[in-house]
């Protein structure tokens, strides 16, 4: 087995209560060297306890995880082996970059002269070499997220967990991040965790996406794998106000449509369901496109339901598909 | 060896604690945080020795108790520096939002706390260095002056450990900064406050009362020591009774803190079963 193809996580049956409230019921999967995973789930689906408790942190009630081969029951062990950038972390204001990472890396065990230059390696990496010297006080929110993943790979870790890295980035701050958590991802040969509500930023750069919903895992596995799970046979398309009623009658003279509306939330576009055996008709798109165009009126836009990452969030975590 | 393997043969360079208590001395210090309180106590120092030698009421008072005043003054001041800096050690981190990565290094938590224990201590050593030119100049020769410096010292520095170790355990038991330091400053003042109720002449009963009081407070027992030697010159050996709290007030101060507080530190206090969902 190559190293890109070992399971460098392996979470079974995960489970923690706050009391009487299940935060997380039975967390299973596996995460693989080199790979990017993403870890989806609206606001208390559970996320940042499975954080929490495959970063050490916090105990699990039950079910058992290992990092590397060894068992959560070591966990001064698995704290060596990953690395982590929590969602929010403070830097301490009297430090420099460098000595930042250079405590770090002292308190993971290296000699002061290999953590320096551990940690120089590191900000050259995460593009802040420049200003190893400045205090980390005088960071932008983005240097600030660098040095955040540069102290989480201090140790060459196995795992690496990003907590929301890109939350108050700039577009172009976000892009640049991501571009370096893959980075890591691909020349470090590590497993990266990205937890981010950014489900276009998740569809774009992981390989792998787990997605929670009140403390369990409605969907996972490859991205284009979950993307395809969801209902196909929706489509939404967008034409002229002044055609919209006539639109709809056209479309729903269509033997295969079994209802026809306008998407809510959505100006101008109708929402299109088919019957279920229309997912069995490949060609079926194109002749609802055909009766539509045959009818003279424009069509400005066209996508099937449930073909991007953010349709299926939106439809596992509000209890639609399991 | 493999990656993995290297990873977990790492060879310690240092302690962890020494690491640790470094970074926190130099928070500390070019932070400003003990400076800035060295210099009040400083000037603390300063006002009441002025008060000491140009105040005619107050200079009517004996050379040995001029000296006694001053070394009790320091003391709980000193005290007191190392109970807040104690009381800001884990709270603080919580509320900074820098423990969490901290926890997540593979030392030991214990480590932890005794790096930031000792860094607590430290501007005790700093506040009995800047006493003594004060204790030497009201002392104007007095021969209480030595051994009343010695015993202040001894005396304070267990102080200094019991209080410093009392702000910690308080710090990893609290959320919030302020709760933290609400909860030793009330401690204190509590102590403080206790330890005005001295000897009494109204009957037996209280005065066993008022002695029991006197001898569970720290405070109280070091001064009660300190009045009794520079006062009466009594020997040491005749108030082993009132020697014993500050001897057993740090002992047990820090067996709860490395025993108890220190290995069940948390990212949350008291428990995990703080559910903040995000």
């Amino acid at each position: 087995m190559s190293d890109h193809e070992k399971a460098v996580l392996v979470a079974e049956g995960l489970q923690k209560a706050y009391g009487p409230r299940s935060a997380l019921r039975g967390l299973t999967f596996t995460l693989r060297a080199g790979r990017l995973l993403g870890f989806l789930g609206p606001n208390g689906a559970g996320k940042t306890t499975s954080i929490r408790i495959l970063t050490t942190i916090m105990e699990p009630d039950s079910g058992h995880f290992t990092v590397d081969g060894i068992s959560h029951k070591h966990p001064d062990q698995i704290r060596r082996r990953i690395g982590v950038l929590p969602e929010s972390f403070g830097l301490p204001k009297q430090m420099t970059g460098i000595e930042y990472l250079t405590y770090f890396g002292q308190l993971y065990g290296r000699s002061k002269s290999d953590a320096k230059s551990v940690g120089m390696e590191l900000l050259e990496e995460v593009g802040l070499h420049k200003r190893a010297r400045s205090l980390v006080s005088t960071y932008s929110h983005g240097m600030r997220q660098r040095i955040g993943i540069a102290r989480a790979l201090v140790n060459d870790p196995v795992v690496v967990f990003l907590d929301e890295p890109t939350i108050g980035l700039d577009p172009r701050g976000q892009q640049e991040l991501l571009g370096l958590v893959q980075q890591v991802a691909e020349e470090r040969a590590a497993g990266v965790i990205l937890c981010s509500h950014l489900l276009s930023e998740v569809e774009s750069v992981c390989d792998d996406v787990v997605i929670l919903s009140s403390g369990e895992i409605v969907a996972s596995g490859t991205v284009s794998d979950v993307i395809g799970k969801t209902e196909q046979n929706v489509m939404r398309i967008r034409v002229p106000a002044e055609s919209l009623e006539e639109a709809q009658r056209e479309l729903e003279a269509i033997p295969a449509v079994r209802k026809v509306a306008a998407a809510s939330g959505m100006p101008g576009w109708i929402r299109v369901e088919l019957d279920d055996a229309a997912s069995e008709d490949h060609q079926i798109n194109n002749r609802v496109l055909e009766t539509l165009l045959r009818a003279e009126i424009p069509i400005l836009s066209f996508e099937p339901e449930g073909g991007r990452l953010q349709d299926v969030f939106l439809q596992l975590t509000s209890g639609g598909i399991r | 060896m493999s990656g993995s393997d290297a990873r977990a043969a790492v060879p310690r360079a240092s302690p962890v604690w020494r690491i640790v208590f470094w970074r926190e001395l130099r928070d500390l210090w070019i932070g400003g945080k003990a400076l800035n309180m060295i210099l009040l106590y400083t000037i603390l120092l300063g006002i009441y020795a002025y008060l000491f030698a140009s105040n005619s009421e107050l200079n009517l008072l004996p050379q040995n108790e001029v000296v006694l005043e001053i070394v009790k003054a320091s003391i709980a001041v000193g005290g007191f520096i190392c109970l807040t800096i104690g009381a800001d050690s884990f709270s603080g981190e919580r509320e900074r939002s820098t423990l969490e990565s901290l926890l997540l290094t593979p030392i030991s938590r214990r480590e932890i706390v005794v790096g930031k224990f000792l860094a607590a201590v430290s501007p005790w050593a700093v506040a009995a260095l800047v006493a003594v030119p004060y204790w030497i100049t009201l002392a104007k020769g007095d021969a209480i002056l030595g051994p009343t410096a010695v015993e202040g010292i001894v005396l304070g520095t267990l102080l200094a450990i019991a209080f410093a170790g009392v702000g910690m355990l308080v710090s990893v038991w609290c959320n919030s900064n302020k709760t933290s330091m609400l909860i030793s400053l009330g401690l204190f003042v509590l102590l403080i406050f206790l330890s005005e109720f001295g000897p009494t002449d109204r009957g037996a009963q209280l005065e066993v009362a008022s002695d029991y009081l006197q001898w569970v407070n720290p405070l109280a027992a070091v001064s009660r020591v300190l009045s009794a030697t520079a006062m009466n010159h009594a020997p040491l050996h005749s108030l082993w009774i009132w020697i014993a709290t500050p001897v057993l007030f740090p002992l047990v101060t820090l067996t709860l803190l490395f025993a108890l507080a220190g290995p069940g530190l948390r990212l949350n206090a008291g428990s995990d079963r703080i559910w903040t969902p995000t």
